[in-house]
């Protein structure tokens, strides 16, 4: 008789948890960082972190479950697709990181009202100079 | 020397002292050495119509010839005032504030990315697509792609551009200006595309922003165009907000600068010093007039939001409230770019953060910025006409008040039936009470004038200094004294002043 009584919550917990491990994460299977899913109708992929686009994909032909092999430090990630190496740019992707993503802040609080810089960088160092007048 | 009745006699029966030339020579000698007891009382006679014109004399001169500067000082600084004390942290509304952020990439980007400048298209094209995919208003790029450096990701913008089309978010690039080779003033292979480009000129006076430019350069799919354009803060407005049309535009719009920094950026800000400096209000009133510089904000008004923010991707819960619906300005703030000034109320920013406050003061005040010109009817005038115009009811009410105040001393002098104490603190009460009257009557012109053709603060704030100054001339009797020395040197007669000084 007690087993009755357990149908319901049995049911009930299933129908809140299998949802919710679907949705949470659905590549259990692969280790470390991971690629879930495209976010964006289309993926974008290049061919370095600073690279070049190769194609874009629509979202419903990117495979889910993709292991990063490499992570830039400017956030593209690396995977496999197709046997052949690719960069995603993470916001075109839903992802899953381990460790602690870097905090991004800032000093908004540097007005002042002195100037700071008086110059263009990177300019003139190869520019011919003036002979020195005797 | 011969009294005015004795020269007249004179010159009745001696046809020599009766010549032009004579008469000139008595002039000259009058001039040289005036009769001081005749001076005085033709003084008492000054006419009205000669106070008047003594009076906008003086102010057409102060207006327009500025002199020693004072004329660009006091507008300047009034508005700098007005920004810090009154409009910016009570006036101001915060709407365009909430309508708008700004993408930045800074020095902070270029490290933590490890990506240095320049970047190439590719990167823009990923920081745009990681933008329009939070669904804003609309996206303005403030970065000039002029040079022609090989790049063969270029493609990859002309892109983004179509996709930004497809889902009908308006973007706009801008132009090059002053360009001495005759470059083109964006990459053809953008302007190809048809995007609107536009003119990023701001107006900057001693480094300071104060005015922002109603027109500019035209740019088309094959470069400039002939003819001038709306700026770009005018261009975006329009285009964005039909609900509430733009007000004609004759000259320069003068910018309001907001204080209540963007809550954002008071929370994301993780330096060492805070945003603003919590301050009673007389406190700042101080630092306003005596330390300046501890009364500005360091932070910017607008939203700041880091790029490498949206390239990391992610669900941020900031970027959920800051991007949707917004108008994204997308620009840099990198050191030795020179693309940096001050506002009355901030110190160093980027100017981006400029066109974002242009675009801001359209939206707070639903399509009516404050202008440095007045329009009534379909005339136009500039703000020293406008001043001009303003001061005259001013004077006229001045003059007729100090012509009355003459009599009335004539027939206090007169008829003695006061004290001395009593007339002494009577006139010195009006006397005073003449300094407000013309400084609040400055101050009600120019509220007037603000609230009915958007004059700006800037355009009539000299109005009260100059009634001010006008008032002390009459103290003094500066009018009355001049009258009284030229009419003297011209033959004038104290005998004929007597009746009516006495009447």
């Amino acid at each position: 008789m007690r087993h009755i009584f357990m149908v319901p919550l049995v049911a009930a917990a299933a129908i809140y948890a299998v949802p919710a491990l679907a949705s949470s994460d659905d590549c259990s299977s692969i280790a470390g960082d991971a690629v879930l899913s495209a976010r964006t109708p289309q993926v974008d992929l290049y061919d370095g972190p600073n690279g070049k686009r190769i194609k874009s994909v629509d979202d419903d032909k990117f495979p889910k479950c993709l292991a990063v092999t490499q992570r830039a430090p400017n956030m593209m990630l690396q995977v496999t697709i197709d046997g052949a190496p690719v960069w995603v740019p993470p916001h075109m992707v839903n992802y899953r990181l381990t460790g602690k993503k870097p905090a991004i802040c800032r000093n908004l609080a540097m007005g002042g009202t002195d100037t700071k810089v008086g110059a263009t960088r990177a300019l003139g160092e190869d520019c011919p100079q003036k002979p020195a007048t005797p | 020397m011969l009294s005015s009745r004795a020269e007249a006699g004179q010159r009745m029966t001696n046809p020599v002292l009766n010549s032009p030339l004579a008469g000139v020579a008595r002039s000259w000698e009058r001039a040289r050495r005036p009769n001081r007891d005749h001076v005085e009382q033709l003084k008492s006679r000054v006419p009205y119509w000669f106070v008047v014109l003594f009076l906008l004399g003086f102010s057409v001169l102060q207006i327009i010839l500025n002199p020693f500067g004072f004329s660009d000082l006091t507008q300047r600084y009034t508005q700098d005032i007005s920004n810090l004390l009154i409009t910016g942290p009570f006036l101001y509304p915060t709407t365009g504030r909430d309508a708008i952020s700004v993408a930045v990439i800074d020095e902070q980007t270029l490290h933590g990315l490890q990506m240095p400048w320049p970047w190439n298209f590719s990167a823009h094209a990923r920081a745009l697509d990681a933008i329009r995919e939070y669904k804003p208003k609309a996206v303005i790029v403030d970065l000039l792609f002029v040079d022609m450096r090989p790049d063969d990701t270029v493609g990859e913008l002309v892109d983004e551009i179509a996709r930004f089309r497809k889902d009908g978010i308006p973007i706009y690039f801008e132009g090059g200006i002053d360009l001495p080779f005759g470059e083109a003033p964006i990459r053809p292979e953008i302007a190809r595309t048809g995007v609107p480009v536009l003119d990023p000129t701001i107006e900057v006076y001693d480094g300071v922003v104060r005015q922002y430019p109603a027109s500019g350069h035209c740019y088309g799919r094959n470069g400039l165009l002939p003819g001038t354009c709306p700026s770009l803060a005018l261009r975006v407005y329009q285009d964005l907000y039909p609900a509430h049309p733009l007000s004609p535009m004759h000259d320069k719009m003068e910018l309001v600068w907001g204080t209540k920094t963007a809550p954002f950026n008071v929370r994301f800000n993780s330096g060492p010093l805070p945003c603003n400096d919590d301050a009673s209000y007389a406190l700042r009133i101080y630092r306003a007039f005596f330390d300046k510089e501890s009364a500005v904000g360091r932070c910017p008004y607008n939203n700041d939001i880091p790029v490498e923010a949206l390239l990391g991707g992610g669900n941020d819960a900031d970027l959920n409230a800051l991007i949707p619906g917004h108008v994204v300005f997308y620009g840099g703030a990198l050191q030795g770019a020179q693309d940096k000034s001050y506002s009355p109320v901030n110190g160093e920013q980027p100017n981006v953060f400029v066109h974002a406050m242009a675009l801001d003061n359209l939206i707070s005040f639903a399509g009516q910025p404050q202008k440095n010109v007045m329009t009534i009817g379909p005339y136009v005038f500039s703000n020293n006409t406008a001043q001009i115009v303003a001061i005259v009811p001013i004077i006229l009410i001045l003059s007729y008040m100090h012509r009355r105040r003459i009599r009335t001393r004539g027939r206090r002098i007169d008829r003695p039936d006061h004290g001395a104490l009593y007339d002494w603190f009577m006139d010195k009460g009006i006397e005073n009470l003449w300094h407000w009257l013309a400084f609040l009557l400055a101050i009600g012109i120019g509220l007037v004038l603000a609230r009915w053709s958007g004059l700006s603060v800037a355009n009539w704030a000299q109005d009260v200094f100059l009634s001010v100054e006008l008032a002390a001339m009459l103290l003094v009797g500066a009018p009355d004294s001049f009258w009284g020395y030229l009419h003297h040197v011209a033959g004038g007669s104290p005998g004929d002043a007597l009746p009516e000084a006495t009447a």
